[in-house]
């Protein structure tokens, strides 16, 4: 064979490497498979794990930064002693849902996956890791090159790969749901189409036909965690719907709701647009951060809709205390934008239009819980005070009764609690990066437990629960 | 928050929207808007369901909503 002839065949193969190169496509949901479904019916309450004490956490987005305030935090958790129902346990022993974005997912899916194994394993296999730079380098492969030449593979794709090989064991999605495994965690994403946020559970996946138990759980770390412009986009495919599909009846009764209920409406309105997959037979997620960035949505939309599964223990008397806890590594970046007077570039205003909203509503969106159990704990005193005074009318009725009385507990952690300006501002200016110095990772690892520690609304769940 | 109360001549468990959400006779926190309420088994009640519209209840003037007991 001659020098050209070897030269084009060796060029014929790279190319077709190049382009047999393709995301991993999410599996079709296939009718009766025995593979387990990842929705938090499948994980009932055993063990040391009760439902009268419910137990959520959310880990905000923020890189390695927010990973590690989440790590510190379950750390505290699981030093944390508590007597519930007479039995000595960890308060960790309790958490029922983990709910997070970008950086935060990072904690969670290992938590989710490993257990009590991430004290010994995550520092070294993740806050430690300069995992940028573990990317770069991926992305030098020659090999990686070609693969990176088709339409079908990119950045994210590499990334993903890394994180399955480095960090997730190839664990897919089925891991996450052996039965009565907890706690139940929710990896959140963005529908760049439309800003919805999305999320990583089979509800989600039952709308686009498909199969999560068999999807990585890398891969949906890297899409809560695609930050705009570094990363790009996770791609899903939406699958046809059968004949006779039907939506759930919560989303259905929500599509009547344009009235009634606005919040709902819109909510069952993006669930249901994916019903239409000759339309839009391909979805794109970015970082979770852009539609909630501290994971709050979730909890929040199971605490509100008749489908939430923690509305629906309320109602059936089965939580006594709810207590939700909010790991919020947000950040105050200088402002540079402002000392000057010519305005910035194109470069400086396309970041800032990607990622300036990614907060914005972090303190409205734990303002609008804290409304939620304000709520709950006005209702529950005004038929407490009610009742009292029809008990003092000879022959009065008694007033229909709430399941149980429910003790509600919103906790949130974040820099801003720190007293002394200089410490915070050293933690506010942290950066939103996956390669930080071991001091820092040392700061955080001890700053998540002494806010934790600190928060009034904690110092009054641990007193009820004769915690220390 | 929206209020509702089912009342049946037995105890039974009601299910909103096709998820199990309380019980009959006792308050039941639903989120605002369309619902379709009916209760769990046995199945000797009627109607089969009630479509209801939740709005401006409070948990002292809640919806109250009826199933007959089938003979």
């Amino acid at each position: 064979m001659s020098w050209t002839s070897s030269r084009s065949l060796l060029a014929a193969a790279l190319l077709l490497l190049a382009g047999c190169a393709h995301w991993v496509v999410n599996d079709p949901l296939v009718a009766g498979r025995p593979a387990p479904d990842y929705r938090f019916e499948r994980a009932p309450a055993t063990g040391k794990n009760t439902n009268s004490l419910f137990v959520c956490l959310t880990f905000s987005g923020g890189g390695t930064r927010a990973a590690a305030l989440a790590y510190g935090v379950l750390e505290k958790l699981r030093q944390t002693r508590i007597t519930w129902k007479g039995e000595e346990k960890s308060l960790l022993d309790e958490v029922d849902c983990i709910s997070s974005i970008s950086g935060g997912s990072f904690t969670a899916a290992y938590y989710g996956l490993f257990g009590a194994r991430i004290f010994e394993e995550f520092r070294p296999r993740f806050l430690d890791v300069n995992v940028e730079r573990a990317l770069v380098a991926r992305a030098a492969n020659p090999l990686n090159w070609l693969r990176l030449v088709s339409p079908n593979f990119d950045r994210i794709d590499l990334a993903a790969e890394y994180y399955d090989e480095a960090i997730f064991e190839g664990k897919r999605f089925e891991a996450l749901a052996e039965p009565g495994r907890r706690p139940f965690v929710i990896l959140n994403a963005t529908n760049l189409a439309n800003g919805e946020r999305f999320e990583f559970t089979q509800d989600q996946f039952d709308v686009l036909v498909s199969d999560l138990s068999t999807f990585p759980v890398a891969r949906a770390v890297a899409a809560s965690s695609a930050f705009p412009f570094l990363l790009s986009p996770v791609s899903l495919k939406n699958y046809p719907h059968p004949a006779g599909f039907t939506l759930p009846r919560d989303i259905r009764e929500g599509l009547n709701d344009y009235e009634a209920n606005r919040r709902r409406y819109y909510w069952a309105r993006n669930r249901a647009l994916y019903v239409d997959d000759a339309r839009l037979p391909y979805l794109h997620l970015m970082d979770g951060g852009l539609a909630d960035n501290i994971g709050l949505r979730p909890i929040e939309a199971a605490y509100r809709r008749t489908s939430g599964f923690i509305r629906r223990l309320m109602n059936e008397g089965e939580i006594e205390k709810l207590v939700i806890i909010v790991v919020n590594a947000g950040t105050q970046s200088l402002d540079t934008i402002s000392a000057k007077e010519n305005p910035p570039g194109v470069d400086v205003v396309a970041v800032k239009t990607a990622t300036v909203a990614m907060g914005n509503y972090t303190a409205e969106t734990i303002e609008v819980m804290k409304e939620l159990r304000e709520t709950r704990e006005r209702a529950q005193r005004n038929l407490a005070a009610c009742q009292r005074r029809l008990t003092e009318c000879p022959g009065a009725p008694t007033l229909p009764r709430l399941a149980t009385e429910i003790e509600p507990y919103v906790v949130e952690i974040n820099f801003e609690a720190i007293a002394d300006p200089a410490r915070r501002a050293w933690f506010w200016h942290l950066p939103t990066s996956f390669n930080l110095t071991p001091e820092q990772v040392n700061a955080l690892l001890a700053v998540g437990p002494e806010l934790l520690g600190a928060a009034p609304e904690f110092k009054e769940l641990l007193e009820s629960l004769g915690g220390r | 928050m929206e209020y509702l109360v089912v009342h049946f001549p037995r105890s039974r468990r009601v299910k909103v929207d096709d998820e199990f959400n309380g019980r009959t006779d006792e308050l039941i926190e639903l989120e605002a808007g369309s619902h379709l309420v009916t209760l769990g088994p046995p199945d000797n009640f009627s109607p089969d369901e009630r479509r209801i519209i939740l709005k401006d209840t409070s948990e002292l003037e809640p919806r109250e909503i009826d199933f007959e007991l089938d003979e």
